[in-house]
């Protein structure tokens, strides 16, 4: 493995799609879109990791060798 | 109180264990010798050495009990992060990092066999080996009690599968694999834990709604220390400085190899200098995570908005505040993330302790005394069966702390007494060239003593007393502060004095160990974000801010 940065930013990659996809559901306590506001930000962060990933491998920015 | 899960919180749990397990499978090329093995060759890049030094702390037992310890305490708990951890990650990355890494020691134990002599390495290899296998077991006898009671998983399905994981991905890539596991972990707990933070403060009536409500002891940190009878952890500023601020926090922090083995693993001096650094800005944060949704489960049982906690002999049961507020707050999809962020704490400091007893019985123990001069293929062999073992002995622990709790209480409070004056025998043994191994041996069994006979003479809470009563502590937290206290300073002055009265080492065999004959890479053409020193700088006066603005 190169990078840990491709690992973890596809783990939040599919797990935020995962949540945006459950947006519907909700908890007792409350009325905001838990799911959907997660899953975005996972998404986010993982698509920024993978992003940093890329960049690494073409400028030979270390990641995690 | 049991949940039911859907089956995409399944999927979001199995998603997890199928990706530590890639990660391991995926380093296992790397591991060709006994030190890519356990010591990862020191390669680590300084980032991921950084978040897998305070993931590898940052087990369920402490996101779990920080919580409770918010409910209970309210604000003054950020003094185990702000006063009980910050300064000493400071001070082990800017003082203490270049001798553990310009020593070439393997491991702590060995920078006192380097430092002192065969003894003293013998004494902290044996209690921390010891100590880290009690310490994996009770976290696995926490997380079998958990799921059972959350889940419905028996205890044995909870235990045997997180030990099984955290074993196969440790076995495939040693200790590259643990850390690298830590820093998803690391991310996992946070993207799982700071939107219950931000749902229940916000659900409380915000900072503002909470004050309204809590009194004023539960959202102030320094407010009420001047005397004991002040606040709920009974405790005066002197004994929460002293004894939490600098022995306990330094003897944890800069001597425990648990975690000094993460920044051991980084990539350069300068990057083991750094670790600690970079590891306490999220660290300093960490309270609003883990210790604010206490705080605000407290605010919600007041204001009567629908949230609940079970009772416990008539009082909220506060250490599941944390796993009730997920409950209440998150729905399917969220509850996957959290309880699996809740697994992923309980497996990381599953792995810390795993991989830091492997290395310390292969090098400071097998090595030293069962089979040295052996082949390289021979002791990465052993490294892999201590890994075997030490997980078996841990799932074992763990079995009887669920038969003996009594047992692990007992053993949980020898190991208070051996780790309390660790830290004095490092900074006289880094900082003073004058002090020799039998002091140092004497000092630690000195200060062992005393922290045992001020448990013996002191009560608290009906804890201790065995000897007889001489004083009375507020609470147990002031007797575990003030026996700490007692302790290290024992440790000090004794080494000190016998110091004086034995022979030292020539200086010639202190170079890379002791202040003075070590060379420190300079850092004048480095770029200042990599310079410990402003890095040191920049982490105290945001950690003074944070006191202010809490005070």
């Amino acid at each position: 493995m190169d990078d840990l940065r491709v690992p973890i930013g596809t783990f939040f990659a599919i797990v935020g799609v995962i949540l945006i996809a459950m947006s519907g559901a909700h908890s007792p306590l409350t009325e905001a879109p838990v799911n959907l506001y997660a899953g975005l930000s996972m998404l986010v962060f993982g698509a920024v990791m993978l992003w940093l990933a890329y960049r690494g491998s073409r400028t030979g920015v270390p990641g995690s060798k | 109180m049991r949940i039911s899960l859907g089956a995409v919180d399944y999927v979001i749990l199995s998603l997890y264990f199928v990706f530590v397990l890639g990660i391991g499978w995926l380093l296992r090329r790397r591991v060709q010798s006994s030190a890519d093995f356990l010591t990862s060759h020191r390669s680590v890049p300084v980032w991921i050495a950084s978040l897998a030094f305070i993931a590898a702390n940052l087990g369920a037992q402490e996101v779990m009990g920080m919580c409770a310890s918010g409910a209970k305490y309210g604000m003054m708990t950020s003094h185990f992060y702000w006063v009980g951890a910050i300064p000493a990650m400071i001070f082990v990355g800017v003082f203490m990092m270049p001798f553990y890494y310009g020593s070439k020691a393997r491991s702590v134990p060995e920078y006192l066999k380097l430092r002192f002599d065969e003894k003293t390495r013998a004494l902290n290899a044996l209690t921390f080996a010891v100590m880290t296998l009690f310490s994996s077991g009770i976290s696995m006898y926490a997380l079998g009690t958990l799921f059972q009671l959350l889940l419905g998983w028996t205890f044995t399905q909870s235990v045997v599968l997180s030990a099984a994981i955290v074993l196969v991905y440790t076995l495939l890539g040693g200790l590259t694999s643990a850390i690298y596991n830590e820093v998803l972990q690391f991310f996992l707990i946070v993207l799982g834990f700071a939107p219950l933070s931000i749902l229940a403060v916000e659900k409380a009536g915000g900072w503002s709604g909470m004050s309204a409500r809590l009194p004023a002891v539960m959202t102030h940190s320094w407010r009420y220390l001047g005397s004991p009878s002040e606040n709920p952890m009974g405790v005066e500023a002197f004994g929460m400085i002293a004894g939490l601020g600098f022995v306990l926090s330094f003897g944890y922090w800069c001597t425990d190899f648990l975690v000094v083995q993460r920044a051991m693993a980084a990539n350069s001096m300068s990057a083991a200098r750094r670790t600690p650094l970079i590891a306490a800005f999220p660290k300093m944060f960490m309270p609003f995570i883990v210790i604010v949704p206490g705080i605000a489960a407290v605010a919600l049982l007041q204001a009567g908005v629908g949230y609940s906690l079970p009772l416990k002999g008539g009082h909220p049961d506060y250490d599941l505040a944390l796993t009730t507020l997920m409950i209440q707050f998150y729905p399917s999809g969220m509850l996957g993330v959290g309880l699996t962020a809740l697994m992923a704490s309980f497996m990381s400091g599953m792995a810390g302790n795993v991989t830091a007893f492997n290395t310390v019985f292969t090098y400071d123990l097998y090595q030293s005394y069962v089979r040295p001069g052996a082949t390289d293929a021979h002791y990465l062999r052993v490294a892999k069966i201590t890994t075997l073992v030490g997980v078996v002995i841990s799932i074992a622990t763990a079995y009887l702390a669920q038969q003996y709790n009594n047992i692990m209480d007992v053993l949980q409070l020898v190991f208070s007494f051996v780790n309390a004056p660790l830290f004095a025998t490092f900074l006289l043994g880094m900082f003073w060239k004058r002090s020799t191994g039998h002091a140092a041996f004497t000092g630690l069994l000195a200060g062992t003593t005393a922290a045992a006979l001020t448990h013996g003479l002191t009560v608290a809470e009906g804890k201790g007393g065995w000897i007889s009563v001489v004083h009375t502590f507020p609470s147990t937290m002031a007797q575990n502060f003030w026996m700490a206290i007692f302790a290290w300073s024992t440790c000090f002055v004794l080494t000190i004095a016998v110091s004086l009265a034995t022979v030292p080492k020539a200086e010639s065999e202190l170079r890379g160990l002791v202040y003075g004959f070590t060379d420190i890479p300079p850092e004048e053409n480095e770029p200042w974000y990599r310079k410990p020193g402003v890095l040191a700088v920049i982490v105290g006066v945001a950690v003074i801010i944070l006191n202010a603005i809490f005070w």
